[in-house]
């Protein structure tokens, strides 16, 4: 697919989203799977954003995506 | 734990207007309430930070059913930059201090309302993400960025 199909395909993704209803669009949006350490703790919290990217970096396994490029 | 409900997102609505809390929806939640098609698992809030509007997250996140802890209250009403709630209905994620953004007044200016939901600007969500430089968003950003486009254009 070139680069002009591709954003053509998304501008159709993007009118047909917007032609739904918001309840319909967050129905299909909102999904929920288990993310391995992330979701083992009922509560975090970091006194900078730093100190958090660095906690993500460290403990999150990488293919969960957190890790900065 | 299930998916975020479009019932839920109501009810945090009213929780917090109630509780007369300044918040914002970002990340890519907040997109999609903007019409972004794409999947998230996490709802992620921006509240102002100060310790009346802390105060006022504390008893909207009460009222929704969260289970906060007096450390925790301290904590949310102190603003740490950044508190992971997976104690109550939903999966929620308040962001104090995003990445990208300046401050929570520059954001309000500029922000969207979908529907009574308070929304970030579509320019201050690619921000965020742009200076958070995770790799789940580098996949993400190019389609973003063509929908903040269409929304410009369209709206």
């Amino acid at each position: 697919m070139t680069d002009r199909q591709e954003r053509a395909a998304w501008e159709a993704d993007f009118e047909a989203s917007m032609r739904r209803p918001l309840a319909q669009r967050m129905r299909y949006a909102f999904i929920h799977t288990y993310k391995p350490v992330l979701d083992d703790a009922p509560y975090r919290s970091f006194d900078s954003m730093a100190d958090y990217r660095a906690w993500c970096e460290a403990n999150l396994p990488s293919w969960l995506g957190y890790g900065r490029v | 734990m299930a998916a975020f409900e479009y019932r839920q997102a109501e009810e945090l609505r009213e929780a917090f207007a109630r509780a007369g809390a300044r918040y914002l929806f970002l990340g890519k939640s907040g997109a999609i309430l903007l019409g972004f098609p794409d999947t998230t698992q996490d709802v992620d809030v921006f509240p102002h930070r100060s310790p009346e509007n802390g105060r006022a997250i504390v008893a909207a996140l009460r009222d929704l059913g969260f289970a906060l802890t007096e450390t925790q209250v301290e904590e949310i009403v102190r603003g740490k930059d950044f508190v992971q709630l997976r104690n109550g209905p939903f999966d929620l994620d308040l962001v104090f201090a995003p990445d990208g953004i300046e401050s929570f007044a520059a954001a309000w200016e500029r922000h969207v309302d979908v529907a009574g939901f308070p929304v970030c600007h579509p320019d201050d969500i690619i921000a965020s993400k742009e200076a958070a430089r995770r790799a789940k968003d580098r996949e993400s950003l190019p389609r973003l960025i063509a929908f903040r486009d269409y929304w410009r254009r369209t709206r």
